[in-house]
């Protein structure tokens, strides 16, 4: 179990466009399939693992949870179309619920708080809780995962469905735009601390019309192009005005 | 006409169809049409996990899914219609005529299956149903995204 935890850390190291996280889960879930009965020299645990191995995708953090469940799966004797089946029906939810969770809800809600308590406080007091903050919930889910899809099996959907999730969801869902509300205010005025009026007014009408014109052109410009597109115009405009 | 998208997407609900169509469409609802999934209670509990809170879903059998198509033509809630696989779209056609657009939205590799472009491979019996199909007058493109371009079928033999 704890090898299987260990070894979702680098879940993502043989990651490639055909398989992408296949390889790395079925590495992790190798441990949990040693004692399937008749060990390493049964066709079911080399099996097992040739199938994970295929394509298989997920969020990082939420790779064990599917090792877990993938390898209870076949402790419980379930028939291989079953397990394939399962696999692949994991894709989509694992990676939902985890980009919900993580990348719109809790990353920007820890790196707003570290924001804050670096202006509030001070700067490595912010790094230092931006960290822990998130590193908090990241292996905490990590962990809860793999014991989750180890415990459920098959019912894996009971628990991403769970209470525990759902309260994850809804509050990141609302800290982490208040949160970011707060920052933005807050670290602005830290970064304008040593202008004056007509530099903070000019800063502001900057920052307005880059967001003005990123909504009016980010769909049909993508947001790569349009930031070419702004360093372009800076440049002219710096030699301009030389 | 309110059966805003018909998909053919191996990885049934996923990011892209949820987030990518389902906004671009103000889609309310998915319906899931694959006939293993409407028969298993843990699958179709996974595949609820992925809907967003403010969509709702529905799980049918093509046979079930080919009576619905003229109520949720009718219905007032946008609806997209997820099928796994070329064989499940071309048999929802047959049964229901009022099928006129089909989607190509994902189909990975399998035995026999040749790469038509990044996301679609097909096994050229596949292709020939879907010509079939397009003979008939129903408009097959493939379109992962919707910022992408359509692609018609004449384009992925």
């Amino acid at each position: 179990m704890l090898a299987t935890w260990a070894r979702t850390l680098i879940v993502q190291a043989s990651w490639n466009y055909d398989r992408m996280v296949g390889i790395g889960v079925a590495y992790a879930m190798e441990p949990l399939l040693r004692d399937l009965p008749g060990g390493r020299a049964n066709g079911r645990y080399a099996g097992a693992l040739k199938r994970v191995a295929g394509f298989f995708n997920a969020h990082p953090y939420l790779t064990g949870m599917a090792a877990g469940a993938l390898a209870r799966v076949e402790h419980d004797g379930v028939p291989e179309p079953q397990a394939d089946r399962l696999r692949r029906a994991l894709i989509g939810p694992l990676g939902s619920v985890g980009d919900q969770l993580i990348w719109a809800g809790w990353l920007p809600l820890s790196v707003a708080v570290g924001l804050i308590v670096a202006v509030l406080a001070s700067v490595p007091a912010g790094v230092v809780s931006f960290l822990v903050l998130y590193n908090a919930v990241h292996l905490g889910l990590r962990s809860w995962g793999l014991a989750a899809g180890w415990r459920a099996g098959i019912a894996v959907a009971g628990e991403l469905a769970g209470r525990l999730m759902h309260a994850g969801l809804r509050f990141g869902a609302a800290a982490a735009p208040f949160a970011v509300g707060v920052a933005i205010p807050l670290v602005a005025s830290w970064l304008l601390r040593e202008f004056g009026g007509s530099e903070r007014l000019g800063a502001a009408i900057v920052g307005v019309l880059g967001l003005v014109v990123t909504r009016l052109l980010v769909p049909p410009l993508s947001g790569v192009r349009l930031g070419l597109l702004f360093l372009g115009t800076a440049v002219v405009a710096g030699w301009l005005w030389q | 006409m309110t059966l805003s998208l018909v998909r053919v997407d191996d990885r049934l609900i996923h990011g892209q169809v949820v987030v990518g169509w389902g906004q671009a469409l103000g889609a309310r609802q998915l319906v899931l049409v694959d006939d293993e999934v409407f028969a298993n209670q843990w699958e179709r509990d996974i595949y609820r996990v992925g809907v967003p809170l403010d969509m709702t879903i529905e799980f049918a059998s093509v046979e079930q899914a080919a009576r619905r198509v003229p109520d949720w033509d009718a219905s007032s809630r946008r609806t997209i219609v997820v099928l796994g696989d070329v064989a499940a779209a071309v048999r929802l056609c047959e049964l229901a005529p009022e099928v006129k657009r089909v989607n190509l939205g994902g189909i990975h590799p399998a035995p026999g299956r040749r790469q038509r472009l990044p996301y679609v491979f097909m096994t050229d019996s596949e292709a020939g149903a879907l010509a079939a199909l397009a003979a008939r007058g129903v408009e097959i493109t493939a379109q992962d995204v919707p910022t992408a371009r359509p692609v018609p079928l004449q384009e992925l033999t």
